[in-house]
């Protein structure tokens, strides 16, 4: 595969990507989330390009992204919403808000809205059991939350306005912005919103009231 | 204990009870084999790095009494001073833990064995009864696949079968170096693939097949075609190269069904490449030679008895002006001296050339002369390996594995003087010297850093250059590094000990040398051996009014040898209808490989012995031979291959050589190459056009396609863009295919030498060297 589907600031980027690693072939996941954040998802040209890249066979580098569900084959919407379905954010309303959204949305796992708005998909855990039941959107959290508040969500994502994440940046980045995060490009909001909320210090306060400290 | 430590590199454990002393590092796994204790596996591979991937071999290990919490699998586990191991046949906990391993991993296993081919020879199978329950407590719905999927069009794929334990992947990876094939997806649908667009056309794709420890990779030749317990196996020795595999031949009925790779640490591991596996239906193909023809008048040929077609070719031979006698690089050893005691005594000449091919002089010379000493082992020690005239992934595929291996293993420098930069020299990540057909002198010279422990390997096209192989040897000599001769096929190291050659005898004895034409003399209990040097492959078709073709394709040797050899008497001693047969007088048909006896020599020169593998009545050349010379009335005694074995083991080596047999090479030679030039190189990839792959759709299905390789500016000069057809012409002939960009020099041009639309040897005046002119197609 030719460079002719990347930019020559496309390939800067890749090319600094690269430079970070000792061994090139380190790269491959950085270079994969940034395929995403231009593509969208996962094209057979940028699993072609990563393999030319860093030398290795496509075939090498299509394993790495059919093993991490984080990495997309097909198109994802703007927005792309993963419903934990595991076991405590199942029994908290998981497993209805994400058939919930199913129904809105109009599709089954990993699939887009007719619109390409909005894609959804259940995932694994996501270390947040104390917000359970808990929804990412583009990887940022949104906390405890309901059928109704779901579905809130889409209708506004839809529309071009989403409501921000409960923890995280102020506003939410789209999938393409998150990427290039992922590929280790900071947007600068790092250190935006809440990190830690108050659900996950509660055990920590409860021990310093108790003097136990 | 600490003695221990201090005085040896040994570990002793006990196994089951029982002590044993393995070197250290040695996996718990292989210490228990060597007390014969057999722990289920399917992951592990001796050859292979560690996986742990299948968890069938969980052991309970503990160590100076601690013990760890749970099973441990052995496969990966290197063993430890105190440390005590119970396996299945010990412990209860092993037991349960490997019978869980089974029936999970058999949980979505189809249990297809009937129908598997497989079912009969599968680890899989055989442990499920050794170390399984009997009966699975899973009554779900199997998990399904489409099958089979084809990876490439010899290996097809049931992922259904599959237990993922990787030995396909990491063989790939590991040992080949085509990591084409990788695990996919994750969890539950985790499954063997490739990349969608890139098949897995590897050179040595057969040997996942032949690890695959359950149904999962089969041969698309192979498949359905037998079960394993109606074949009877025969170790066999392969005839493509000269590499020197050994083999196993397995034949059902009198037909070979497959080959696989056989097992010999010395020379391939327990590897082959795909052309020795899958290229051998050539000796049941339709166009075999089952009976004598004699040509008649009117010139068709027609069936005869074998007296009257032996009678006529004795009186062909015996009327001749100046008889000779050409064989192909396949012979064996004994069919070899077959030809040359022939030649010698009934036909009284030194007229023979094994070489039907590309030859000069300067190589024969060099065959008589220098005394290539490099082995497998000299790889496997070298600091550094230089290949001169010699592709080893397209020419000697195993010579290739093993510097692969060592570059892998221990970072082996390797250079290559060479064309154009081959995958293969990627592969070996390679110092790359570009230089054309001609020009490698100069190339030489920048070689650096060879030591005694350095091996030079050069190729048979290193006869192409004049001087190449005076130099190469001379370098060799003054490094004092090993020097290895590989030629293409099989038989030619074979021919040349048995002195199918004008200037040697058997035992590499110069035939001017007195001393030495005694030693074959009293041998043979004759009298008198011609004296005279005999004429090469070049002369014979030049001056000889009678030949005798021992296996020859004049496609092999020249664009103008078969015009030749149609002017000339001619006996074809042969296996198939072919250009020799075109021209042939008499026709005498010979046994293939698999129906009868004999040994190769591989290009160290080690014997490669093997036995008919199935009956036949065609007969070996050296028995034919030895009818004709009766019916000559000059006999050479040699019934039977065993009877030209016992004679051959009567010589000794000849270690004598001249020194001054060394030719100059010009290497300054201009070819005044004009802006649309440029200068014609080529070797053949290792599936191609060649004879004994005819049939074979499946294995050319894996053949690299033909191209035509330049550099970049070099096609941007020509206003050529990759991709599309150009053409090369020379001498009022031309080809065509798609154009590459190649790593190497401006003024070069690479074709494949023998590919389907580029087959250079018998269209070009000479394959390599010349200028041709490029342009769009």
């Amino acid at each position: 595969m030719s460079s002719a589907n990347f930019t020559s600031e496309q390939i800067t980027k890749m090319d600094q990507i690269i430079a970070r690693y000792p061994r090139s072939r380190s790269a491959v996941m950085p270079l994969l989330h940034y395929v995403q954040s231009i593509f969208g998802y996962v094209t057979d040209e940028g699993i072609e390009f990563i393999g030319k890249k860093l030398d290795l066979a496509t075939a090498e580098v299509n394993a790495v992204a059919s093993f991490y569900t984080q990495y997309k084959r097909k198109p994802v919407g703007e927005y792309h919403i993963g419903i934990c379905t595991n076991t405590l954010c199942a029994v908290m309303g998981g497993d209805a808000i994400y058939s919930a959204l199913k129904d809105q949305i109009g599709s089954e796992h990993d699939g887009v809205s007719a619109d390409g708005k909005v894609s959804l998909e259940h995932i694994e855990c996501n270390a947040a059991c104390d917000y359970a039941p808990v929804m990412m959107v583009n990887w940022e959290f949104y906390d405890n939350q309901t059928v109704e508040s779901a579905k809130e969500f889409v209708e506004k994502a839809r529309t071009g306005n989403p409501p921000a994440p409960t923890r995280g940046p102020k506003k939410l980045r789209t999938w393409k912005e998150n990427s290039e995060v992922l590929a280790g490009f900071s947007d600068g909001l790092a250190n935006e919103g809440i990190s830690a909320g108050k659900a996950s210090l509660l055990g920590l306060s409860k021990m310093k009231n108790s003097g136990n400290n | 204990m600490s003695d221990q430590l201090t005085t040896t590199t040994d570990v002793t454990l006990k196994i089951d009870g029982f002590e044993v002393t393995v070197p250290k590092g040695t996996l718990v796994i292989r210490a228990a084999e060597k007390l014969g204790i057999q722990i289920p596996r399917f992951c592990d591979h001796p050859l292979l790095a560690p996986a742990g991937a299948c968890r069938q071999c969980l052991v309970d290990i503990s160590i100076n009494g601690r013990a760890f919490p749970k099973p441990q699998a052995s496969c990966t586990i290197p063993v430890e001073n105190g440390m005590e191991v119970k396996t299945q046949l010990t412990s209860t906990v092993a037991d349960k833990a490997q019978k869980g391993i089974m029936e999970l991993l058999l949980i979505n296993h189809p249990l297809d064995c009937p129908v598997c081919d497989k079912g009969g020879e599968c680890p899989l199978q055989n442990q499920a009864m050794s170390n399984g329950n009997g009966q699975s407590r899973y009554e779900g719905v199997k998990r399904t696949f489409e099958k089979p999927v084809a990876i490439s069009s010899q290996v097809l794929l049931d992922r259904e079968r599959c237990v993922l334990c990787a030995r396909c992947t990491r063989f790939s990876e590991q040992i080949a170096g085509d990591p084409f094939i990788t695990l996919n997806e994750r969890g539950a649908l985790q499954q063997v693939g490739i990349y969608e667009k890139e098949p897995f056309d590897s050179y040595y794709s057969g040997n996942t097949v032949q690890i695959c420890p359950v149904g999962a990779l089969t041969g698309a030749t192979y498949r359905f075609r037998a079960r394993p317990f109606d074949l009877v196996s025969n170790p066999s020795a392969c005839e493509h190269c000269a590499s020197g595999c050994a083999m196993r031949t397995d034949v059902r009925r009198g037909k070979t069904l497959r080959r696989l790779a056989g097992d010999d640490p010395t020379v391939n591991e327990e590897w082959n490449c795909d052309k020795g596996r899958w290229a051998f239906k050539y000796e049941s193909a339709r166009n075999r030679i089952t009976t004598p023809y004699i040509r008649d008048e009117s010139g068709v040929l027609r069936e005869a008895s074998w007296p009257e077609a032996l009678s006529e070719a004795a009186k062909l031979l015996l009327n001749a002006k100046s008889a000779a006698v050409l064989m192909g690089g396949r012979a064996t050893l004994e069919d070899a001296y077959g030809y040359s005691k022939f030649a010698r005594i009934a036909l009284q000449t030194n007229d023979i050339d094994f070489r039907a091919r590309l030859n000069s002089n300067e190589e024969r010379e060099f065959l008589a002369n220098a005394r290539p000493n490099a082995t497998y082992k000299d790889i496997d020690d070298a600091d550094h390996v230089v290949l001169i005239s010699f592709e080893p992934e397209d020419e000697s595929p195993i010579v290739f594995l093993r510097i692969l291996k060592a570059v892998t293993k221990r970072k082996l420098a390797v250079t290559v003087i060479s064309p154009i930069k081959s995958r293969g020299t990627e592969k070996l990540k390679a110092n790359f010297i570009s230089a054309s057909a001609g020009f490698e002198l100069k190339a030489i010279e920048k070689v650096d850093g060879l030591t005694n422990r350095s091996v030079i390997l050069i190729g048979e096209r290193a006869l192409e250059t004049e001087g190449l192989l005076s130099s190469v040897e001379q370098l060799a000599t003054s490094k004092g590094a090993k020097l290895g001769w590989i030629p293409r096929r099989a038989g030619e190291v074979a021919a040349l000990t048995a002195g199918a050659i004008g200037n040697l005898l058997p035992g590499l004895r110069p035939v001017q040398d007195a001393k030495a034409r005694v030693d074959v003399q009293t041998v043979w209990g004759i009298n008198q051996l011609p004296t005279k040097t005999g004429k090469s492959t070049d002369e014979i078709l030049k001056d000889s009014d009678v030949i005798l073709l021992g296996g020859v394709d004049a496609n092999d040797i020249s664009s103008s040898a078969k015009s030749q050899l149609s002017n000339k008497k001619i006996i074809a001693m042969d296996i198939r209808f072919g250009t020799s047969t075109e021209v042939a007088h008499v026709i005498l048909p010979v046994a293939s490989v698999v129906e009868k006896n004999g040994t190769f020599l591989d290009w160290q020169g080690k014997p490669r012995s093997f036995e008919s593998a199935v009956e036949s009545l065609n007969r070996s050349d050296v028995r034919i031979l030895s009818m004709l010379a009766d019916e000559m009335k000059r006999p050479i005694n040699l019934p039977t291959v065993k009877a030209a074995a016992n004679e051959i083991a009567q010589f000794d080596k000849w270690e004598k050589s001249t020194s001054n047999w060394h030719v100059s090479g010009t290497n300054t030679e201009n070819l005044n190459l004009g802006p649309t030039e440029a200068i014609l190189n080529s070797w053949r990839l290792l599936l191609d056009r060649g004879s004994l792959q005819e049939g074979e759709d499946n294995l050319a299905g894996t053949a690299r396609k033909t191209i035509i390789g330049l550099n970049r500016t070099k096609a941007e000069k020509l206003n050529l863009v990759e991709g599309e057809l150009v053409k090369i012409s020379a001498d009022s002939v031309s080809i065509s295919a798609p154009l590459k960009i190649v790593e190497t020099e401006e003024n070069i041009v690479w074709v494949p030498r023998n590919s389907t639309g580029a087959q250079l040897v018998s269209k070009f005046s000479k394959p390599s060297g010349i200028k041709v002119s490029v342009s769009k197609a």
